[in-house]
């Protein structure tokens, strides 16, 4: 019985990984008014990226940084489109998701070929940590997981950390709650809205670039299965605060494991309504702490300094 | 004080796609002095602010800072160059504190774990120094108008500014937090400041002010010692020599009779003990009773945010009341819709003309109609008689000096001013008994807003009813024949025209009833 639990403990460390690090990137976006729905598409080309060039070049490191900087390309173009050009934030974030689904499965066709057996990479070793891991009960569940595990854990809180505790944090902040202020105090908001976007889209790539390296070893069209559309949920859910996120992640990859568990034992409740969870807990959640939900107060919109309001 | 000018703007011109809003203006700034700069709606006074603030881009024209040209490509260039500025609609960020907000693009000593002892010890100085007391733990939203204001010149002086520039300061101040402020200005420019005073109240730049300068449609008409010139040169050159002056109600000297209440028997509106409590389950209304008769202006005066707007939409339906009575004409209306209402002799100018007043897609003379689109003459209940409504409407236009192509023309197209002229010409074309006016002149030019109190008065002689809120306090004594002061939702005092005082009106406004009433006299020796 104990095993049991400390398995699927385990195990929900280990996959809440792609929602913390979408999550926290889809936040740190936003923190700046950048609001991001690309997330699927862009995970699907980190996952995808970060297969082939593991693959090719026999190293996961390799992969992981080439799928981060994917994912600083389409936050770039995001934040291109929406900062510079004043597009609408959700059209060009749905065009990027539809762009990010079709290179995802371009790629390896174009390069692999049809192939009978999937090429396989080899998965990401946990690292159990000395003496941490030798605790009984926390141990085998927070100190013998892969390296992705505790850098996810590692970037929320130094997020937190950057968002509350220092100026530039402070600043950025002040950029997505409403511009005209940091503006007119001399913060340069373009270039906050940059970074946070691309740094934010390095993260979603990231995130996506878990999926073929923990899970499969090899990439399939659409293995993101909606992780990345929950991702946007989860920012909600957590109030577009880094600590939050995290404690939310546990929570949506909780619903996961438990969805997948159902699907492998049967029960009586199909596993299908178990997937719908995750999206029915932060419509709760939202209704609940409605009052106190927060959202940056620009999140959507875009800036323009010269335009007048009627 | 020192004769030495610390800043030169001269022929600043800036276009707006069709607009001239500046017209080759020219402006200086001694050190030392508070200038002021007058005008009315649409003079170019924040438009050319915000140039010297970097905020706008000019088009032509330099700006001279201490005998050397500058190049202000932004704010950070501006406030580099000591130059700051405290704009109408505060630039804050209401969930952050207090110290965050004046703190916030300034370099902290301690960036990378933000302990600002230091900079508190420099905030709380500049505090004490200039009376501007406010917590510096406190939430932004928290914050009532007048600290909210504080606070944003303490973030220019935190920033160790020697130009001051101030937006239209004194909106949505008590008439005390008015001489507060003025206090406050003059301790700073005793400290070497030099602060441009931008308003459109006559009274205050000449309570306040060294010297004054003139705009009026984007150019500059005058600059002036406040010793060498009367009130009357500076009424001139505000409204241009169109205007007539002596008729006009916004300068009127002379005491008008007010309305006499025992002439009528029944009011034409009655509310009576009207709650509203908002869907986040905070009550909006509390208690509230009121009486508006045929012949009077009843004013509401408060700081905005204290149920204005919903006792607006109360009245006119839009918001059904959660308890209380509305009777009209002696009849029971709570549960009227606003269409009922206004087919049945009500009309309102909403406070918000973009988002409830105005249709920017459709054309002026559809705008012109809305809400009386589906009665007479306009409707014969089925189909709309758009030779009536062009007719009508090519009336309106001209009546109430709309500028535009014609009743065909996209709502969109027209400015700001002339949106609201809209508004005013779709609620007084039509007879109602009942008109609800929520700022009505918010945006016009004097003479535009004298237009509006004649007609305002033509009601009043009609023995119509009317019930004007507004944020403008000099407005509400004005033209009211009562006012009525409200204070979170709650009626708090109601003063008749004999009995207007500012102060007294400016005690109700921040909630200082006279139960709760502190005894000042005591405290004086």
């Amino acid at each position: 019985m104990d095993t049991t639990i400390i398995d699927f403990l385990r195990l929900v460390l280990l996959s809440m990984v792609p929602f913390v690090l979408a999550g926290q990137g889809t936040m740190l976006g936003g923190r700046t008014g950048v609001f991001n729905v690309a997330q699927e598409g862009m995970m699907l080309v980190g996952a995808s990226v970060g297969f082939l060039v593991s693959f090719y070049s026999g190293s996961i490191f390799l992969g992981v940084i080439v799928a981060m900087l994917s994912g600083a390309l389409f936050g770039l173009a995001l934040a291109y489109f929406t900062t510079s050009l004043k597009m609408n934030q959700f059209v060009i974030g749905l065009a990027l998701f539809f762009i990010g689904l079709g290179v995802s499965t371009l790629l390896p066709k174009l390069i692999l070929g049809i192939t009978l057996t999937p090429p396989l990479i080899p998965t990401l070793k946990s690292i159990p940590i000395p003496l941490l891991s030798q605790i009984p009960f926390i141990g085998p569940i927070l100190f013998k997981q892969n390296i992705l595990v505790y850098v996810s854990i590692l970037v929320s809180i130094g997020l937190w950390y950057f968002l509350f505790r220092t100026q530039k944090g402070l600043e950025l902040r002040s950029v997505g709650e409403y511009p005209m202020t940091a503006d007119s105090l001399g913060i340069n908001t373009t270039k906050m809205r940059y970074w946070s976007t691309i740094i934010g889209g390095m993260l979603i790539g990231l995130a996506g670039a878990y999926l073929p390296m923990v899970y499969a070893g090899t990439f399939t069209e659409g293995m993101t299965m909606g992780r990345g559309w929950l991702a946007i949920a989860l920012t909600f859910f957590g109030g577009w605060s880094p600590l939050p996120i995290l404690y939310g992640s546990l929570f949506f990859s909780a619903i996961e494991v438990l969805a997948f568990r159902v699907q492998v034992i049967g029960s009586f409740l199909p596993y299908q309504i178990l997937q719908m969870f995750p999206y029915v807990a932060t419509i709760l959640v939202m209704i609940l702490t409605f009052k106190r939900a927060r959202v940056p107060g620009f999140l959507g919109n875009n800036y323009d300094r010269e335009k007048r309001s009627l | 004080m020192e004769d030495k000018t610390i800043l030169e703007l001269k022929n600043v011109r800036k276009v707006f796609g069709q607009i001239v809003a500046l017209d080759s203006v020219s402006f200086a700034l001694k050190r030392g002095e508070i200038h002021g700069l007058l005008g009315g709606n649409g003079a170019g006074k924040t438009t050319l602010m915000n140039i010297l603030y970097g905020l706008y881009r000019k088009d032509e024209g330099e700006i001279l800072l201490r005998g050397q040209a500058v190049n202000i490509q932004g704010p950070r260039d501006a406030i580099n160059q000591g130059i700051g500025m405290v704009h109408q609609h505060f630039l804050q960020i209401s969930n952050f504190t207090v110290l965050e907000n004046i703190i916030l693009g300034t370099d902290v000593k301690n960036k990378y774990t933000m302990k600002m002892d230091e900079e508190v010890i420099k905030v709380k100085e500049l505090c004490q120094r200039f009376g501007l007391n406010v917590d510096l733990n406190d939430v932004m939203s928290t914050l009532t108008v007048g600290a909210r204001q504080k606070v944003e010149i303490l973030k220019a002086l935190y920033r160790g500014v020697d130009i001051l520039i101030l937006d239209e300061p004194t909106t949505n101040l008590t008439p005390q937090e008015v001489d507060a402020l003025f206090e406050s200005l003059r301790v700073m420019v005793n400290d070497g400041l030099s602060i441009v005073f931008i308003t459109h109240k006559l009274r205050e730049v000449l309570s306040v002010c060294d010297r004054i300068t003139v705009l009026r449609e984007g150019k500059n008409i005058t600059t002036l010692d406040r010793k060498d010139a009367s009130e009357e040169v500076f009424v001139r050159a505000m409204v241009g020599e169109k205007m007539d002056i002596e008729n006009s109600i916004y300068f009127a000297t002379e005491e008008r009779q007010a309305f006499d209440q025992t002439s009528v028997e029944a009011p034409k509106l009655k509310l009576e003990n009207v709650n509203l409590i908002s869907q986040d389950a905070v009550q909006r209304l509390k208690d509230l009773n009121l009486e508006v008769f045929g012949g009077e202006i009843v004013g509401i005066a408060g700081v905005a945010g204290n149920g204005q707007r919903e006792l607006a939409e109360v009245v006119t339906g839009v918001v059904p009341v959660s308890s209380g009575k509305k009777i009209y004409l002696g009849d029971d209306v709570t549960s009227k819709t606003n269409e009922d209402l206004l087919s049945s002799g009500f009309s309102y100018i909403p406070e918000d003309r973009l988002s409830d007043g105005f249709l920017p897609k459709a054309t002026v003379a559809q705008n012109l109609i809305l809400g009386q689109h589906r009665i007479k003459p306009y409707s014969d209940g089925r189909f709309i008689n758009w030779k009536t409504v062009y007719a009508e409407t090519t009336k309106n236009i001209k009546e109430y000096n709309i500028k535009t192509n014609g009743p065909g023309d996209v709502g969109g197209n027209l400015s700001g001013g002339n949106i609201q002229r809209v508004l005013i010409a779709r609620a007084f074309s039509m007879d109602s008994q009942v008109m609800v006016a929520h700022n009505p002149t918010r945006g016009l030019d004097i003479p535009s807003m004298d237009f509006v109190y004649q007609k305002m008065l033509s009601r009043r002689e009609a023995q119509m009813a009317t019930l004007l809120i507004s944020e403008d306090l000099d407005e509400l004594i004005r033209i009211s024949d009562r006012i009525a002061v409200i204070f979170r939702g709650q009626i708090l005092g109601v003063l008749k025209r004999s009995e207007f005082d500012k102060y007294a009106i400016g005690r109700l406004m921040s909630g200082i009833t006279s139960e709760n009433q502190p005894s000042e006299e005591k405290t004086l020796p």
